[in-house]
């Protein structure tokens, strides 16, 4: 049943996850703890807007090429978040982080500044309004995430 | 889709997040509980693929089959993905990770039901 654990740091340190990082820099500290859920968010995203995307490109690409080629792109960007955290690199994780963060707020105030550019909803549109402003959240988290070990 | 199995497997998996979040909060680990919980939403789920393929297959599927197939090919897909990975974490990250999932299964199973009755 459920262990009872004093500290996360504490419990964390005897896990495998923490020792499975080689090679990349510090998958134990990244990739481990709150950046686990950090993971599995960033691969639910992955998921979801890479399958929008997929749909809405092979079917009704001429009805709004900008806003789903953005959707692809974003998907792209989660995706590479999700390993990148996942595997401990660093680096990676905060430029993706980065080019996320420009992402939602370019194309968040693009959709609100100029809407028939963007006949079709993106994950970015509105700064992510259409899923309750989590990708708006996500890469403030991801960067506070990252910026806070070292 | 079954309106009776969609609701059910829409709540277990509300369940699962808040006895999640709930461990995350207590500051355990997962616990047997939780995974077997994930192991049975999981069940339904395939038992709900299945009668989607069937259905799909009769051609009783709704104008966007594309999506509805996506969303159930992510149900399916994310909850063994989430135990596998909120297992190998031993902290109360762990469990939070499953609430992501918890949260994320009722969503996917929503907007499932919505394309079948062609309401978005």
């Amino acid at each position: 049943m459920n262990e009872r654990v004093d500290e996360a740091g504490e419990a964390r340190s005897t896990t495998p996850s923490a020792a499975t990082g080689s090679g990349t820099e510090g998958a134990g500290t990244v990739g481990a703890g709150p950046g686990r859920v950090l993971v599995a968010v960033y691969g639910i995203f992955a998921l979801a807007a890479g399958a929008r995307a997929a749909v809405q490109i092979a079917r009704q690409f001429d009805d709004a090429p900008l806003a789903y080629v953005l959707s692809a792109f974003a998907a792209l960007v989660y995706l590479v978040l999700a390993v990148a955290l996942a595997r401990g690199n660093r680096v990676l994780a905060l430029v993706a982080c980065g080019v996320e963060l420009a992402g939602v707020l370019i194309v968040g105030t693009l959709s609100l500044v100029d809407p028939g550019a963007f006949p079709k909803a993106t994950v970015w549109s509105g700064f992510g309004s259409g899923y309750v402003f989590i990708p708006l959240v996500l890469p403030l988290l991801g960067l506070f995430w990252l910026s806070r070990r070292k | 889709m079954i309106g009776p199995l969609a609701t059910g497997l829409i709540v277990l998996a509300l369940v699962i997040a808040l006895v999640s979040l709930l461990t995350t909060a207590m500051n355990k680990a997962m616990g047997n509980v939780l995974l077997i919980a994930l192991g049975v939403l999981e069940l339904g789920l395939l038992v709900q693929a299945g009668f989607l393929i069937a259905a799909l297959v009769r051609g009783e599927g709704p104008a966007e089959t594309a999506t509805l197939i996506g969303y159930m090919a992510g149900t399916v897909v994310i909850p063994p993905v989430a135990a596998f990975w909120g297992v190998g974490e031993r902290s109360r990250w762990g469990p939070a990770v499953i609430a992501v999932a918890g949260f994320a299964i009722p969503g996917m199973v929503g907007r499932m039901l919505q394309l079948w009755q062609g309401t978005a």
